[in-house]
């Protein structure tokens, strides 16, 4: 059977998000809500939100970023913000905390929140209606709410992708990976189009026909690019530092995390670059997706 | 005959847990161990993919729990060993299809045809986490050294304490050159931090991406210095007291990583 027939008999359906109905009262102009997802976990969806996030802040942009990872949450950690975190979304949820009081200011930009989520509470006792409603009112105070969804496609992710309307497919060039974010696309509302980020590519290593390139990944997934990120270790003293590479303005990945928030705010600098194709690995993914890699 | 029934697990995603499986399984294998992987990542396996058996799946792990087939039938043999065998996960179907209770009767019955039954745990401490676990007697804990992942080994640590399952640690992708530069984690460091006991530290090393793609796990390929790191992590699973590969410097994060964990348990 081909991988790309995923047509989940037993998957509940995703009731696309609410869009404002256009009213005749003078409206708030309600922020973007935007989750961050893969499938597959350990491929740079944490650190792509922390870093989105910090360079819209950059920009001037008013941005939130919701962790949904109950139970294992590492956005805080990411941004050095776990010893701030006195509320989390849950409090928020369930009325024992206002929201106003459960968003933590970035230490470095005060265009930039976060809503930590639980860590001793389990995915499932978060609602998805009230989780919808949460992402609403958020939306009302913030150009930008990005979500951070977990890994897999259990509640957690239905909880993550409720509130949005839009998504960012995180991809690391294995085919692991790629099959996992094909999977997830197929979940997603059909009426959302998904835009990918390429992560931890090594150029030296596609030339080589040792690693996909963003050529390969995206013959099977087919979304518009938004960006790719190359691969470097400075990303794990970072996340242990708690310091987003896209602050940081020497930083290759920093660079294209700001490139990235640059165009997904409608101000482009220039095009997704991408790397030089190659033919062996493609075959494999190729007969993996049924055919779909060899046009 | 009853295996020793093992889930690799870890909290975070992407830190080795497929790998891991795959690779100890081969290894296991290549000792003469009768060895059946099986990937309960419902809807997103992937160790068929890193076992190169993708394409000759035909049941999946839910077709045996729901009796639509035989257990032997389900069970893919390895193209290059008799005695390693693969249960793949469903794709289509979700991972509430399967219950505890199930799972731990299919892990049984796997168990009375081998000698190490590994099981590959999804990411996350949802569903298809508790499945896992409940099929196993004991457990591999996989983490890398960076703060997200120990953290959330950390919370996986202790659903496993609180089942009374025991568990040793594999720190996977450790950079030397890092740790003696101070910015990294030893696998010292780490497993302080976690309090456990530390059954193997794996280099990172970016051949394990080819291999993924390729579906031919490293350990079975003599030229790779990760084939002889998984062998004596199979002969310490099997009580061989083999010492630890020293990959690591003193590591001086360990006190400014204990305080952040003192934090962490208070909130």
């Amino acid at each position: 059977m081909s991988e790309l027939e995923v047509s989940v008999p037993n998957f509940e359906p995703i009731e696309p998000a609410v869009v404002p109905p256009a009213i005749p009262v003078p409206a708030v102009k309600l922020g973007r809500a935007i989750v961050i997802t893969s499938g597959k976990g350990g491929v740079g969806k944490t650190t792509t939100t922390a870093n989105l996030g910090a360079a819209l802040a950059a920009m001037g942009k008013r941005v939130v970023l919701i962790d949904a990872d109950v139970g294992l949450r590492n956005l805080d950690i990411v941004l050095g913000l776990e010893n701030r975190v006195r509320f989390h979304l849950l409090d928020v949820i369930e009325g024992k905390a206002e929201l106003d009081d459960a968003l933590i200011r970035d230490k470095r930009n005060e265009n930039l929140h976060l809503l930590a989520a639980a860590q001793a509470r389990e995915k499932e006792d978060v609602d998805g209606a009230e989780m919808k409603g949460l992402v609403e009112r958020l939306r009302e105070k913030f150009e930008y709410v990005l979500i951070d969804s977990p890994a897999g496609i259990e509640t957690g992710f239905r909880n993550a992708i409720v509130g949005a309307q839009h998504a960012i497919i995180v991809c690391t060039p294995e085919v692991s990976a790629v099959r996992d974010a094909d999977r997830v696309v197929g979940l997603l509302p059909s009426d959302w189009s998904p835009e990918l980020i390429v992560n931890r590519l090594r150029p030296a290593l596609v030339r080589k026909g040792k690693m996909l390139s963003v050529e390969d990944v995206n013959a099977i997934l087919r979304l518009p690019l938004l960006g790719v990120i190359p691969d470097e270790p400075g990303v794990i003293v970072a996340t242990n530092r708690g310091e987003p590479l896209a602050l940081d303005a020497s930083s290759p990945i920093g660079a294209a995390y700001r490139s990235i928030a640059a165009r997904l705010a409608g101000e482009p600098d220039e095009a997704p670059t991408a790397t030089p194709r190659t033919g062996g690995l493609l075959s494999k993914l190729g007969a993996l997706f049924g055919g779909a890699g060899n046009s | 005959m009853s295996a020793r029934r093992i889930v690799i697990t870890s909290g975070k995603g992407g830190v080795g847990k497929t790998t891991t499986t795959a690779n100890l399984g081969a290894a296991l294998a290549l000792r003469g161990q009768k060895v059946v992987l099986v990937d309960t990542d419902i809807g997103l396996r992937n160790l068929d993919l890193v076992m190169g058996v993708e394409k000759r799946i035909v049941f999946d792990l839910v077709e045996v729990v729901e009796g639509r087939c035989q257990l032997r039938q389900a069970l893919i043999r390895d193209k290059r060993f008799d005695s390693l065998r693969i249960l793949a996960a469903a794709q289509t179907r979700e991972k509430t299809a399967v219950s505890e209770e199930q799972m731990d009767k299919l892990i049984g019955d796997i168990a009375n045809t081998a000698d190490y039954v590994l099981i590959d745990c999804p990411a996350g401490i949802e569903h298809g986490f508790r499945n896992a676990v409940a099929g196993a007697r004991e457990a591999i804990v996989v983490t890398t050294p960076e703060v997200s992942a120990i953290r959330d080994a950390d919370r996986v640590v202790a659903k496993l304490r609180e089942r009374d399952l025991p568990f040793q640690l594999i720190v996977n992708r450790i950079r030397p050159e890092m740790i003696k530069s101070g910015e990294m984690m030893s696998a010292d460091d780490v497993a302080e931090i976690l309090g456990a006991d530390v059954i193997g530290v794996i280099p990172d090393d970016e051949s394990v991406i080819d291999s993924t793609n390729r579906g031919e796990p490293l350990a079975l390929d003599a030229t790779q210095r990760l084939a002889s790191i998984y062998a004596k992590i199979a002969r310490r699973l099997e009580g061989d007291p083999v010492p630890l590969t020293d990959l690591e410097a003193p590591g001086f994060l360990t006190r400014m990583f204990s305080m952040w964990k003192q934090g962490a348990a208070l909130s």
